[in-house]
């Protein structure tokens, strides 16, 4: 899993490398775009283009009978159990590509929520380191150090929870770079990444995970955390990012939905896809 | 078992999908937004059925369209069967082959229908769906010509170029539609029953082209154009030079191989919007894989497709551009005949594409849509079964009946649909697959056909006899979903026999001095090519026209009008009905009509001067009725087409099946609209010529009903 992280996350990174010194809008803009043109190419692929086509003719044959034989109820109940029918069809039809799709797709929207989802630390910024524990280990009794790097201050002692199984520190940003927290657990040593500044569009990972399988896939910023301590996730509490549209913000995964939807939509015909 | 599993699997997958995964792309997110918004469409617009149902109910009311109250049925059903011919219907009944029409005939009522003067199937149906004779309809044949060119036109519609146009560059941007415009004139019977209320579904009924408004749904039939505005115009690619010749009804393409590729292309349409209109030609790229057994064929930007020898492609869309991003789209279907020694294959007429008409063939505009949405595309041409692909060898028998039922499957498909949607009203649809296929095969059932003796015969009597059952078995189909307020009419145009020997009228008149040639010449090319007009004083043109040169109407009349036409009419026809197919032969020419005895309505003048009626076995030859004069006047018919019914009228009677009592054995075609109209409690309009078919039922609905 590791090794698929990396190749995906290398491909994105390198796809979006040219825009970090930019608004996060262009590289957004060109992920989707490349994200719609792979996207249809694997719809293309995996789905029964006959059987869409049909659905779809159906559900609008349907529609125009209603248009057709408004005067006659009979008829217009019966296109619109028309309409259910193929409507059923449809989106039977389209299972197999979204079952195919949905995997190359988390690990790219995993990988771009680490560029899009969470903003870096700004120097004077104040935010929580949260560890996260296994369920045996007891956060009063556990020998749990947190050592900073020079670019981060810690601005208040551990905080141990027991009931939540956490110990959070508080921290803030002294100057910019990119630097790693160290996290003493008896005689072994945790790492984690933590972002002050940078670009406009700065990739941060927010959390590192020794968990499932799941978090693996969906936090891919930095290697699987290390066994044999009780520690299960560390994560910075980096700001939410929004994306500045007309004065409004706006979530980078809505606007990652609309654009590629739009560039798929347009670029449809020119694939000759039937979606 | 492996389904399920697949299913269980994939919908595992998606519920275990975190929400950052709810979005997956444009493909599906397209998938499942659409589904959102046709749902949510269908729900508004059947909250706008429910809503307005009540008002709409009440607007019916409030303009008197009651005549399903008035009426003794509330549904009919027309099936037009073009051409069956009464005797074989009568001695296949006899010979029990035809179960169903026998029982509607035992049940009901049964007679043969006279047809009109000539008996040609624009001029049938037109008086079938006006009641009226032609002269009131305005449609004598299937060609008509212009007087001052003396040069032929489809007599049913006109097909112009848009009258406002722009210059850019090379081009002329249209500002309007191109003009199309019916020549068929008085009202359909439908039209009449839809101002009183009652809804029809008019499928293929001929010269419906261009469609008129009515309340109910019209496909057009005879006479719609393809997409060159011809009756249908196939293509025949082919190897072989020796078969590149002038083809009726189609054009030959020499081609060539290399390797295994051919690049040829496919001609479209005339390229209107050019100063210089010239031919659009759409590439075409075929790859022959002999060892699968057939060839790839790619045509213009389209995803290539895979063909097998002998067998027909499904319809394929192909898209002609003009210039200037417009798009012009066609349908049509692919046969590759052979693929060795020589490469040949068959295309059918550009048919325009029902989902995305480039000129209007239905009522409303959206009712070819939704039936291509529905049942798939098909056919448009009005000429639908490609008769002249047979006779000019294109294609062999066994595709064109594969071709011709492929046809008629479609439009059953359409019917079905039309009886399922219409449970009150008037359906009427007009199958050509009997005419065609006995213009064809009609040999079969004639050991003395010259067409025998010049070719060996494949198939037998059995393909009319095949024909005959196939339409009753749906016969039998269409009656047993009938219920007891339904009636039924199985009719056709006209009858058919046999066409042995071709009578060159045009040759014959000049050989007796009536039409001249230009000095030197001895024969004419087509359309009258070398006919000196100055001294001609008839000509004949069409399947059964004969026009005097007439001083004031031609532009190069000799003929007076009045006295001196009546005495050469009167002369012309005692000497055609005297025509002897050899010294001792029958008469070829039985009667001959004078427009002025059979006709009596507004369009009379624009109808031949006298109408031919041949004797069985003889119709206008091939080369006469295309304006040729040679020295042949009667000649032997040697073409597949071996069967016809452009003869005397008496002659060739349809067929009427009615499921309820006839009060006539002597009905006319002219006769079924009124009938139509007084079931529903209409009367019929005063310019009718027919009269009803049955006892006219008493106003009172519910004494109908009951009698009903």
């Amino acid at each position: 899993m590791h090794i698929v992280n990396l190749v995906v996350g290398r491909a994105v990174d390198l796809v979006l490398w040219p825009f970090r010194g930019l608004s996060p809008w262009f590289g957004l803009v060109v992920v989707s775009l490349l994200t719609a043109l792979l996207m249809l190419e694997v719809y293309k692929l995996t789905s029964n283009q006959a059987a869409i086509r049909r659905a779809k003719d159906r559900i609008k044959a349907h529609l125009l009978e209603m248009r057709l034989y408004k005067d006659n109820m009979r008829v217009t109940l019966g296109a619109q159990a028309g309409i259910l029918k193929s409507n059923l069809a449809y989106m039977a039809a389209n299972l197999k590509p979204l079952a195919v799709m949905i995997v190359p797709l988390v690990l790219i929207l995993a990988r771009l929520s680490l560029w899009f989802d969470r903003a870096p630390l700004r120097p004077g910024e104040e935010t929580l380191v949260k560890v996260e524990l296994a369920a045996s280990a007891d956060p009063l009794s556990l020998d749990l150090r947190l050592e900073l790097p020079p670019a981060v201050e810690a601005t208040a002692p551990a905080v141990r929870i027991p009931d939540e199984h956490e110990v959070v520190w508080r921290i803030r940003a002294l100057a910019e770079g990119r630097g790693r927290l160290l996290l003493r657990a008896g005689d072994r040593t945790i790492e984690k990444t933590v972002t002050v500044g940078g670009g406009p569009l700065t990739s941060v990972s927010a959390l590192a995970s020794r968990g499932s399988f799941v978090r693996r896939i969906l936090y891919p910023g930095e290697p699987p955390l290390p066994g044999g301590t009780p520690v299960r996730t560390v994560e910075v509490l980096y700001p939410a990012r929004r994306l500045a549209a007309f004065g409004v913000g706006v979530h980078w995964l809505v606007a990652y939905l609309v654009l590629s939807i739009a560039f798929g939509f347009a670029l449809k015909g020119v694939f000759k896809v039937e979606i | 078992m492996k389904r399920t599993t697949a299913l269980l699997a994939t919908l595992t997958l998606l519920a275990l999908a975190s929400p950052l995964a709810a979005y997956i792309g444009p493909g599906a997110g397209f998938a499942f937004l659409s589904s959102f918004l046709v749902l949510f469409l269908t729900f508004l617009l059947a909250l706008f059925s429910f809503l307005s149902w009540p008002f709409r109910f009440l607007w019916r009311a409030a303009r008197g369209q009651r005549a399903y109250k008035r009426g003794a049925i509330d549904r009919l059903v027309i099936l037009g069967l073009d051409g069956l011919e009464p005797t074989l219907a009568e001695k296949f009944m006899a010979e029990g082959k035809l179960p169903n029409l026998a029982r509607l005939k035992k049940d009901g009522g049964y007679a043969r229908l006279k047809t009109t003067t000539p008996a040609i199937s624009p001029v049938a149906w037109s008086s079938f769906m006006t009641g009226s004779e032609p002269s009131k309809h305005n449609i004598f044949d299937f060609l008509d010509r212009d007087p001052r060119t003396y040069l032929p036109g489809l007599s049913s519609a006109r097909i112009g170029k848009p009258k406002r146009t722009i210059g850019l560059g090379r081009y002329l941007v249209p500002l309007s539609r191109p003009e199309v415009r019916g020549l068929r004139r008085s009202v359909p019977f439908w039209k009449i029953l839809g101002e009183k209320g009652v809804f029809s579904t008019v499928l293929r009924v001929p010269i419906t082209y261009p469609p008129e408004k009515f309340k109910g749904h019209l496909l057009s039939g005879m006479c719609a154009p393809d997409l060159k505005g011809s009756q249908g115009t196939f293509a025949f690619f082919t190897e072989d030079a020796d078969k590149v010749r002038k083809r009726e009804g189609g054009v030959a393409v020499l081609v060539r191989r290399e390797g295994a590729v051919i690049r040829t292309a496919i001609s479209g349409p005339e390229n209107s919007m050019l100063r210089k209109p010239e031919e659009i030609r759409l590439p075409l790229v075929i790859t022959i894989d002999r060892e699968a057994g057939g060839a790839w064929l790619a045509i213009g930007r389209s995803k290539k497709f895979f063909l097998k020898e002998k067998t027909f492609s499904p319809w394929v869309p192909v898209v002609f551009k003009p210039g200037l991003g417009l798009k012009v789209r066609a349908i049509c279907r692919f046969r590759i005949a052979s693929l060795e020694p020589e490469f040949e294959m068959y295309v059918t007429p550009l048919n325009i594409d029902p989902e995305k008409p480039a000129l209007p063939i239905a009522h409303p505009f959206i009712y070819s849509v939704y039936l291509s949405k529905l049942l798939g595309r098909f056919i448009t041409l009005g000429e639908a079964n490609d008769t002249w692909a047979l006779n000019e060898g294109a294609l062999d028998e066994e595709a064109f009946l594969e071709l011709t039922y492929a046809n008629h499957a479609e439009w059953e498909a359409m019917l079905g649909n039309a009886l399922a949607k219409t449970p009150r009203g008037m359906v009427a649809i007009v199958f050509e697959t009997t005419d065609s296929i006995q213009h064809m095969f009609f040999r079969y059932l004639d050991k003395a056909h010259p067409a025998l003796k010049a070719a060996p015969a494949r198939k037998s009597a059995a393909v009319i006899e095949e024909l005959y059952k196939k339409m009753d078995d749906l016969v039998g189909r269409v009656a047993a979903g009938l219920d007891g307020r339904s009636a039924l009419f199985v009719m056709s145009d006209h009858g058919f026999k046999s066409f042995r020997r071709g009578v060159n009228l045009n040759s014959w008149l000049h050989q007796n001095g009536y039409l001249s040639l230009l000095p030197g010449k001895t024969e004419s090319g087509e359309w009258f090519k070398d006919v000196d007009w100055t001294r001609t004083k008839a000509y004949g043109l069409g399947l059964g026209g004969l026009y005097l040169n007439l001083k004031g109407r031609e532009a190069q009349g000799t003929v007076a009008p009045g006295a001196e036409a009546a005495a050469l009419k009167a002369e012309l026809g005692r000497r055609l009905t005297a025509l002897k197919d050899g010294p001792n032969g029958p008469a070829a020419i039985v009667r001959v009509y004078d427009r002025d005895a059979v006709y009596s309505g507004p369009y009379k003048d624009n109808a031949p001067d006298l109408i031919i009626g041949y004797n069985e076995g003889y119709r206008a030859s091939w080369d006469g009725v295309t304006g040729i004069v040679n020295a042949a006047v009667i000649e032997d018919n040697t073409k597949a087409w071996s069967g016809d019914h452009c003869i005397d009228p008496a002659l060739v009677p349809g067929v009427l099946f009615s499921s309820l009592k006839l009060k006539t054995d002597k009905p006319s075609i002219m006769d079924i609209a009124p009938t139509a109209l007084e079931l529903f409690g209409i009367d019929p309009p005063a310019h009718m010529d027919g009269r009803s078919l049955v006892d006219a039922p008493a106003r009172d609905g519910a004494k109908r009903r009951k009698e009903a």
